[in-house]
């Protein structure tokens, strides 16, 4: 059983996707040689040569728009927008191009591209370096939307995502390329739409995405000392979203807390909450606690920036407010 | 064929123009593509090219403001038949009806694009259809929760019980999957349980006015009326040990998907068989003469949302237990969804109320005018019954007390009536 | 052999070919406008009353297998690259017949079996796609062309510099036909571009240009075909650069407040590429209507076709969103 990282469970599934497949080829900004900002794909100029294996110039337009009609052609190219950020400079080609070619045209075009790429704070990157967008896209019917928050999740994911016949916006998250899983020898495609439980509990149900499934794992090890048993669940896919699990959990506890880094208002977290919200309104026993950025673009200043962006503690502060009591 | 120049729907919302002057005078030859007529459109004056060559026949509006669609001119061979009204000729230019679009679109600048209105029938097809959708696009919450013992009480209910001390599983949830809402908690409140003793007193809070739904009004008119005919009421108890035996029995028999009979439709079987041998009972009130009904058409009181409904079985008497079942099932369902038809609540001749389901042990139910009669059932309680050998045992007895009005019955019919139903109940073999 | 028919230019039976698409796509193009005005056709309309030698000149061409991308001035086109005008209309009319099945209408006109790979409704929309068909024709290997049309208006958007851009760093096989009608909507060329010569902006990007009159069907076809091999024979992306007029408004009813009239009207009489060929060809008034009746024929009976077509269900809106 390997010990991959979350960039290398990336890249790997990369590989052995561009291994089995002449179709899938990869491009993006500074990705040959340099192998990526994120060295996410180190090593794969050298295995892949630069036909399959693209340096593009700064060109986001370009970069999403030549992926669509590669993809259009039947390709699977898996382009990459180094920072989510610049997703906005792509947005025409992602939103009005790729998301509607199948539509527009009756079902004559399916467009199997995969967009990857990456944000999210900690090292106070600044503002135009480290939003999380992922509610921008979920809103957009025609695509489809992922965020692994595990090395395992990646790799399945991002196989699946590839072999998709949509385009998919692949999310990762910067701060968690270190991080470390054991991982099964083959590589076990994840299907998409399908939640992920990572930890069993009783009385609130925490769902989280990207770094905050961590964050909010360790807020439930503290709730526990406090006797409160928490479960916590990671949707992986953002749309379509695994209803079924978040609300069969809700049912379960009673309680929910919705996490993520992104601006809390607004947020995909309020999608999330608003179906709890409907489908188990009978078993609320608390309103639907949501955590997340504060309402402000990014600061510099370190402690400006932990100010703004959640952790832990903000889990655990939501956590105890679900069952909190008067008397 | 002479062809009718029609004023043009140049942009979005022009629902008329203004037509300066004409280019062309009656007589002359038009080509394709000249220019006609001036036509000021609010914003603009612009010039109107003809669409086809001819002779410029007939000029039916020669200056002033005229609709979009009307015939302002003709263009035909010389010498042709001109049939065309002058002034405002017809509205619409095609086949398809020219219809207006919902919103006052005043003003209008020169746009691009149009809605297409003689598509505007298209466009009312797709909003109805999206209206009339049950499931809507973002899921019902899902039926047949499995939530169990867990009461199902809206987060406004549940506080309006905790303030008032009111034991929400003792409540009867009027709300979707019946779910406890706050006007059954309100409702509990004015007429039911006093607060447990120690429970605060409730916050002072504001007088909350539920304005009367129509349905509620006719309830209210309806009763008021009955209240003013002249009624007595008789009591019996009936021993509902056989009753009860057909009831398993037949309940035992029952196929998948068909309605399980209740006592409820042995009671009306027992009531429509006994209207038969009682005809002065299944009888309306007509001011100036009694009228005896062919048919046992029996109403079963249902509550609903709204209040309370009373859907008929007609031709009772002619039903199986099982038929009545049936029929009991469905227009209880169809009155719980609000889809009943007139029919269902017409023909009444007898009405049955039964609370014996939520604990009442015995009252008295207000007359269903014009009908003679209504019974009123409590539960079935088991109680003490003096045996012969001196002692006592216990049988399940439901209290029928009967309500009727003495402008049609007196006492002795409706005591006769009434005993025939209790016997019934007791020996079923005796419907036959 | 064939090099002295190019010279010599197109046969004449050829060029009697191109006058009877390009009045077929004046007359569908003209009874569109009647539609409009009658209020059955919803929607943005803009036609291409003054382009059709651009169309058909590009269109035949191609040869199978090649790609087209278009603007929401899409209808020569879209005829010119084979959809028949029943399905064109039927679009148009929203109808499951249509060759978008009523999803797309006027600007979003598909035909991928016809390599009909869509009209855009966004300016410039289409042309990066244009890169990534071209860029997977050369993946494989494949001897195919994928061709963007465009106008002079795009030429400012970040998609048109973002593509050329790459097209010719990597040497994919592409042509861009830049429709230079020398109006973005109401907006006249002076106003719009600081530099007169438009195909300069191509060879800012180190792309061949090529330049040709767009009112001639015959001197367009020759210059695309050069365009068209050039990329097929792997020698890089080209930039054509076709002078074109735009003879109606920027949509059906413009009343065109903003262009002079009388140069409008001098242009109808002596830029009409249909007129052009028609004198070019000496076609006698028979044998001009005999081809106008044929066509018109086809148009009318695409407008029964549409109007008796069948509408959508109202839930299909629901479908084609994923695949």
């Amino acid at each position: 059983m390997p010990e991959l990282s979350y960039r290398e469970a990336v890249r790997d599934a990369l590989s052995q996707a561009m291994r089995k497949d002449e179709d899938v080829f990869i491009m993006g900004e500074d990705i040959a040689e340099m192998g990526g900002s994120m060295g996410v794909t180190q090593g794969m100029l050298d295995e892949f040569g630069p036909d399959r294996v693209r340096n593009t110039p700064i060109s986001e337009i370009a970069i999403v728009g030549t992926g669509i009609g590669a993809a259009m052609q039947g390709m699977r190219p898996v382009v990459e927008v180094m920072y989510e950020d610049f997703l906005t400079v792509s947005m025409e080609q992602i939103v009005n191009q790729a998301a509607k070619h199948r539509y527009m045209s009756g079902g004559q075009l399916k467009v199997p591209l995969t967009v990857r790429t990456q944000g999210g704070a900690g090292w106070s990157p600044g503002a135009q370096h480290a939003q999380q967008v992922e509610a921008w896209f979920v809103h957009v019917p025609g695509l489809k939307v992922v965020f692994a928050s595990t090395p395992t999740d990646a790799r399945g994911l991002l196989w699946s995502a590839i072999y998709d016949d949509n385009p998919v916006i692949f999310f990762e998250h910067r701060t968690l390329y270190g991080l470390k899983e054991e991982m099964s020898d083959e590589l076990e495609p994840i299907p998409l739409g399908q939640a992920r439980v990572h930890r069993q509990g009783e009385d609130v149900t925490v769902v989280a995405t990207g770094r905050l499934v961590h964050e909010a794992l360790a807020a439930a090890e503290e709730a526990e000392k406090e006797g409160v048993s928490v479960e916590v669940i990671d949707p992986r896919t953002l749309q379509p979203l695994d209803e079924d699990a978040i609300v069969g959990s809700v049912k379960k506890t009673n309680r929910c807390v919705v996490a993520h880094e992104a601006v809390t208002r607004m947020g995909f977290g309020a999608e999330i909450a608003a179906v709890v919200q409907h489908q188990a309104f009978d078993w609320l026993d608390a309103p639907v606690e949501r955590v997340g950025a504060k309402f402000a673009p990014l600061p510099f200043a370190p402690v400006m920036e932990e100010y703004v962006v959640p952790h832990a503690k903000d889990v655990l502060a939501a956590i105890q407010r679900t069952v909190q009591r008067d008397g | 064929m002479a062809d009718e120049v029609k004023l043009p729907r140049l942009g979005q919302g022009m629902e008329s123009g203004t037509i300066v002057k004409w280019l062309k005078s009656e007589g002359d030859q038009v080509e394709k593509g000249e220019p006609l007529y001036e036509l000021d459109t609010d914003k603009v004056t612009q010039e109107v090219e003809a669409e086809v060559a001819g002779v410029l026949l007939k000029i039916t509006v020669s200056q002033g403001e005229a609709d979009v669609g009307t015939t302002i001119a003709v263009i035909g061979e010389q010498g042709e038949d001109v049939n065309v009204e002058d002034g405002n000729g017809e509205d619409g230019n095609v086949e398809d009806a020219s219809v207006e679009t919902a919103l006052e679109v005043a003003d209008d600048e020169q746009e691009e694009g149009s809605p297409g209105p003689a598509r505007e029938a298209e466009r009312e097809r797709g909003r109805e259809a999206s209206a009339s959708e049950q499931i809507t696009e973002i899921r019902t919450p899902a039926q047949g929760n499995g939530a169990g013992a867990r009461v199902k009480a809206s987060p406004l209910a549940r506080r309006i019980a905790r303030d008032r001390g009111i034991e929400l599983g003792s409540l009867r949830g009027t709300g979707p999957e019946g779910r406890v809402v706050a006007e059954d908690v309100e409702r509990a409140a004015a007429g039911g349980p006093t607060p447990a003793p120690g429970a605060a007193p409730a916050p002072p809070g504001d007088i909350e006015r539920i304005p009367l739904t129509s349905v509620r009004r006719t309830i209210a008119r309806r009763l008021t009326e009955a209240w003013q005919a002249p009624a007595f009421q008789i009591a019996m108890s009936a021993d509902m040990t056989r009753a009860q035996a057909l009831h398993d029995r037949l309940a035992e028999r029952v196929k998948e998907g068909e309605a399980k009979p209740t006592v409820t439709d042995i009671l009306t079987k027992a009531c429509a068989a006994a209207l038969m041998r009682h005809r002065a009972v299944n009888a309306h009130w007509a001011e100036d003469a009694i009228e005896l009904h062919p048919n046992a058409n029996v109403g079963i009181a249902v509550a609903i949302d709204a209040g309370l409904v009373v859907p008929v079985i007609h031709q009772a008497e002619r039903k199986t237990i099982a038929e009545l079942a049936a029929a009991r099932a469905d227009i209880v369902t169809r009155a719980r969804e609000g889809k009943l038809r007139q029919e269902d609540l017409d023909g009444g001749t007898f009405t049955i109320s039964n609370l014996g389901m939520f604990g009442v042990e015995q009252f008295v139910a207000v007359l269903n005018p014009p009908q003679a009669a209504i019974l009123a059932v409590g539960a079935i309680e088991r109680k003490a019954v003096p045996t012969d050998g001196g002692g006592f045992e216990a049988r399940p007895l439901m209290t029928m007390t009967l309500t009727c009005d003495h402008r049609t019955l007196d006492g002795a019919t409706a005591a006769d009536f009434l005993r025939t139903v209790k016997a019934f109940l007791e020996e079923p073999g005796l419907m036959l | 052999m064939a090099k002295v028919e190019q010279r010599r230019g197109v046969s004449e039976e050829t060029l009697r070919e191109f006058f009877r698409e390009m009045l077929l796509i004046r007359r569908f193009e003209e009874k569109v406008e009647e539609r409009f005005r009658a209020g059955e056709l919803p929607g943005f309309l803009h036609v291409a009353i003054g382009q059709e030698a651009v169309a058909v000149g590009v269109c035949r061409a191609l040869a199978d297998g090649d790609v087209i991308a278009s603007t929401h001035r899409a209808h020569g086109h879209t005829l010119a690259k084979g959809t028949h005008p029943n399905e064109l209309m039927a679009e148009l009319y929203g109808k499951l017949e249509g060759c978008s099945h009523g999803y797309g209408g006027s600007m979003h006109l598909y035909d991928v079996e016809r390599g009909n790979l869509g009209a855009n409704a966004v300016v410039g929309g289409g042309l990066p796609a244009i890169v990534g068909a071209a860029l997977a024709f050369k993946f494989r290997g494949e001897p195919r062309v994928a061709v963007a049309f465009f106008g002079d208006g795009a030429t400012n958007i970040g998609t048109f510099h973002e593509s050329l851009n790459l097209a010719q760093l990597w040497q994919v096989p592409a042509v861009f036909v830049l429709e230079d009608n020398h109006w973005a909507e109401s907006t006249p060329e002076t106003q719009h571009s600081p530099i007169r010569d438009l195909s300069k902006r191509a060879e800012a990007f180190g792309m061949k240009a090529m330049k040709v009159d767009g009112q001639d069907v015959e001197e367009v076809h020759k210059v695309a075909s050069r365009a068209v091999k050039h990329a097929r024979d792997g020698k890089g992306p080209v930039f054509v650069h076709v002078e074109t007029q735009r003879l109606v408004g920027h949509y059906i009813g413009d009343p065109q407040v903003y262009r002079d009239k009388e140069e409008l009207a001098k242009l109808q009489q002596t830029a009409d590429p249909i007129e052009l060929l028609r004198d070019k060809l000496a076609l006698s008034d028979t044998e001009f209507e005999a081809v106008d009746r044929e066509v018109q024929e086809l148009v009318d009976a695409s407008v029964e076709f549409a109007k008796n077509g069948t509408d959508p269900k109202p839930e299909d809106a629901l479908k084609n969103i994923y695949a």
